[in-house]
């Protein structure tokens, strides 16, 4: 029995009067590619800073492959290998797309401090080899900001994947893409995924996409887990289609 | 250490000394109102930093010393010099958002403070030139003149007339903001800025005569001091800092925090003064700084 | 010409131009140096790292004080203090500029401007107030180097032996791997914290380097001048880097090193005609941010593209 590559316990969160998360309890498996659904003001967002450091819990502890991680901060978990994608795509906009990884790759090398040689030739080759890997090799020299939506996406991506995590937590990583690019995103960080090993979190509301890839569905509902499982197990819950009265449910074939 | 401590607070054993630095705190304070509630509000609304609030004050006391000089004298002559003042640096306000002010809104932030910054320097020099590098001065009012005497303590009626004007002032202002529509808006806009326009709200002119208010306040503060204090070069430098301590302390975008703090800060100045004359600057910007770390958003200002 | 053509003519230009100059330009060609390593350092901070500071003349002043107490207070030969002087200013500057930072840089934006004035205003009163180590109100003068150096152009190639290498070590730093993470922090500092740098650190080490710099220019241009005064720290004395920054631009690396020079000649001529000289910077202001936003060299780039 193979210990969670990430356990969450008890994760709670309060902004004034409202309390976000509500006591979340999560265990994600060695390459678990798992899907994290509820709709708008569930907590998603909220789980993955907290999670991550850049908001304090309130109360429960994040364990990183055993390793209490709760409440630090996100460039401490990013060293432990630990990469995070934003719902509003963030990259550094006025880099070009190689500087944008090479800055990753120095970072993931420690190497941010060093303050005498030139960093131009740095990771050159390795920056490359990542725009190629998500399909950016051509958009090497432009400057970040001046990208289409789906291409800064795909840069996230290779900035994530810059630092050799083992862990990749990707908020609404389709966003804003129509129906077709959605499905090849998604697809594109899967088949990566699987190559490199990574254990995967994402969060997402267009349930095509999550049938397509997902291989456990954790279902979140005003802060806490309602529901979890295989994607046929909880499609199946009276609780989750409760919850989802109303809205489309697309299902695969 | 004992001797120490009894010959800075020697003064704290005699209730009528207390007590006049208590009313003259509370004098500065008002005044120091008067210019803090201007720049709280354009900052609360327009999100700039009007350094240039100093020389809107001294602008305004320039304005009401000519208006005085040059009438036959006489308290209506007072009057007129307070409304002159209040009135012209309404108007120049709204020039100034209107004409400059406005061009920025959307550029970085070192031009903003540029902005503030050259009008600094430019309307000090404008004030030279059109009222010459001495210092001016102009008299108490006759009818405000002497002082007041109740329990063994003397106090220039004048600095009472300022805590009376003071207090009107701030009354007006709360009027305004919780009672007209203008009001709401202003308080809405130092919330969610976003949100006005999205409720139709005209925010150019909103800004405007934000903007003007806020130049109109400081211009009424310059004309009340006019009679007490040095009015020349560099006062639009000096007066700022204290108003600047003031909203940090009181809250950015705050009048309630302004009130608070100016009266915090006018009434400690007066018993600094006191017990330790060499520090009381010091240990002004201490607090500043000690406020920024601990609680950046001051007693009433809104949390980031 | 290319940029390589440029920097020689502008290395053969500060050579050998002190030559031809009479002595009142060599000491305005020194203030040029001090200046533009004042402003090129803190321009690494605004330009590439986007923090506004409201308080970098602190370290300016820190350092040109460090300077006149060295020389004058510190009870030490002439030469060995003069020997030190470089050291200790940017020593004393960094001080300044660790503290300031550490408070300053855990808040962003507009608090972190605001402590950095109310840091700036506290060194005010305290050069105002310790009249023993500062002269008060009435600063420090008679500061001059010793010996030899006293003649201004040997002063001038002195300044020339620091600001030159200082500027390189600058120009070395951005264009270091700690010089990308700057412009990254600049751009997007949430995504770098996630990429694993600890965002804090980075600005409180550039902080304290500019700081340090700006010491340094401090401590050059006090000795040239010739005092010391507590209006060196004073609020409106903050405008003078960024100034000088987006007078020459502040997108490229040596533009506000152009602005300074631009700045410190238009003072001289200027205030050697009037007095008038804030409404005659107030109007450059002016006409920068409204109608010049991207400096000199913004406008050069503009008429070659």
């Amino acid at each position: 029995m193979s210990s969670p590559i990430l356990r969450i316990q008890g994760l709670a969160k309060r902004f004034g009067g409202l309390q976000a998360l509500g006591g979340v309890d999560l265990a994600l498996e060695r390459g678990e590619f798992r899907a994290i659904i509820g709709p708008n003001g569930a907590g998603k967002s909220t789980l993955f800073n907290t999670m991550t450091g850049l908001l304090q819990p309130d109360a429960g502890r994040v364990f990183l492959e055993q390793q209490d991680v709760t409440g630090k901060p996100p460039h401490v978990l990013a060293r432990m290998g630990v990469a995070r994608t934003f719902q509003i795509t963030s990259v550094f906009h006025d880099l070009t797309s190689l500087e944008n990884v090479q800055v990753s790759l120095l970072a993931h090398a420690r190497g941010t401090w060093s303050a005498w040689p030139r960093a131009r030739t740095q990771h050159v080759s390795r920056a490359r080899e990542l725009l190629e890997l998500v399909g950016l090799g051509g958009s090497a020299e432009r400057k970040a900001g001046t990208l289409s939506h789906g291409d800064q996406k795909r840069l996230e991506l290779a900035i994530a994947l810059a630092g050799e995590p083992r862990l990749l937590l990707l908020d609404e990583p389709t966003a804003g893409m129509a129906a077709q690019e959605r499905l090849e995103s998604i697809r594109l960080v899967h088949r990566l995924a699987g190559r490199l090993g990574l254990s995967c979190l994402f969060t997402e509301h267009d349930m095509a996409v999550v049938f397509a890839v997902a291989t456990r569905i954790t279902v979140m509902h005003q802060g806490k887990v309602l529901a979890e499982g295989t994607p046929a197990e909880v499609r199946a819950r009276p609780e989750v289609q409760q919850v989802y009265l109303g809205e489309q449910v697309k299902v695969a074939a | 250490m004992i001797e120490l401590l009894s010959q800075h607070f020697s003064w704290a054993q005699n209730p009528v000394v207390v007590a006049r630095q208590v009313l003259a705190g509370v004098s500065n304070g008002m005044l120091l109102f008067l210019i803090s509630a201007g720049l709280s509000l354009i900052f609360g609304v327009l999100r700039i930093i009007n350094f240039a609030h100093g020389a809107l004050f001294m602008l305004g006391a320039l304005v009401a010393v000519s208006v005085l000089t040059l009438s036959p004298g006489g308290g209506w002559a007072y009057v007129g010099a307070l409304g002159a003042a209040t009135a012209a640096l309404a108007a120049f306000g709204a020039v100034v958002e209107a004409g400059l002010l406005r061009r920025i809104y959307r550029a970085p932030h070192e031009f903003q403070l540029l902005l503030t910054f050259a009008l600094v320097f430019v309307l000090g020099d404008v004030a030279k030139l059109l009222w010459g590098r001495e210092d001016h001065s102009t008299s108490v009012p006759a009818a405000l003149d002497g002082s007041m005497r109740a329990f063994g303590l003397t106090f220039p009626s004048y600095r009472l007339f300022l805590i009376g004007a003071g207090v009107a002032v701030a009354l007006g202002l709360w009027l305004v903001l919780h009672r007209t529509r203008w009001g709401i808006f202003v308080r809405a806009a130092t919330m969610d800025r976003g949100m006005l326009s999205a409720l139709g709200v005209n925010t150019r002119l909103l800004f405007t005569s934000v903007f003007a208010a806020g130049a109109a306040l400081a211009g009424l503060g310059g004309a009340l001091a006019a009679p007490i204090v040095a009015v020349g070069p560099g006062l639009h430098v000096q007066v700022i800092i204290d108003a600047f301590v003031v909203v940090v302390i009181g809250g950015m975008g705050s009048v309630m925090g302004a009130l608070v703090a100016s009266l915090l800060v006018g009434i400690v100045n007066a018993f600094g003064l006191l017990a330790f004359p060499g520090l009381a600057v010091v240990l002004t910007f201490a607090v500043m700084a000690v406020v920024l770390i601990v609680r950046p958003h001051g007693l009433f200002g809104l949390p980031e | 010409m290319k940029p390589a053509g440029w920097l020689a003519l502008g290395a053969a230009a500060l050579l050998a131009l002190p030559l031809a100059l009479s002595e009142f330009w060599i000491f305005i060609a020194i203030e040029v140096l001090a200046f533009a390593l004042y402003a090129v350092s803190f321009n690494v901070l605004l330009g590439y790292g986007g923090m506004l500071s409201f308080g970098h003349a602190a370290f300016f002043g820190v350092g040109g004080y460090a300077a006149a107490i060295l020389m004058k207070k510190a009870g030490l030969p002439p030469g060995v203090a003069f020997a030190l002087l470089p050291l200790v200013a940017m020593a004393a500057a960094a001080v300044a500029a660790a503290v300031v930072g550490y408070f300053s840089v855990r808040r962003a934006g507009i608090y972190f401007a605001m402590l950095t004035f109310a840091f700036q205003m506290l060194l005010y009163a305290v050069a105002l107030k310790a009249t023993g180590l500062t002269g008060g109100d009435d600063g420090m003068t008679g500061l001059k180097p010793p010996g030899l150096l006293a003649a201004p152009l040997a002063y001038y190639y002195f300044a020339l032996a620091l600001v030159a290498p200082a500027l390189y070590v600058l120009h070395r730093l951005v264009s270091s791997p700690f010089g990308y993470a700057l412009r990254a922090l600049r751009a997007n500092p949430r995504r770098l914290q996630y990429s694993g740098v600890d965002v804090r650190a980075h600005q409180l080490a550039t902080f304290v380097v500019t700081g340090a710099f700006a010491g340094l220019a401090g401590g050059i241009f006090a000795l040239s001048s010739g005092n010391v005064f507590p209006g060196w720290l004073n609020w409106t004395a903050s405008a003078t880097p960024i100034v000088m920054a987006v007078l020459g631009g502040v997108h490229t690396f040596l533009g506000p090193a152009l602005g300074a020079a631009v700045y410190v000649v238009l003072e001289v001529l200027i205030s050697g005609r009037t007095e008038y000289w804030p409404l005659a910077m107030g109007s450059i202001i002016l006409v920068l941010v409204l109608l010049m936003p991207e400096g000199l060299t913004g406008l050069a780039k503009r008429r070659t593209a």
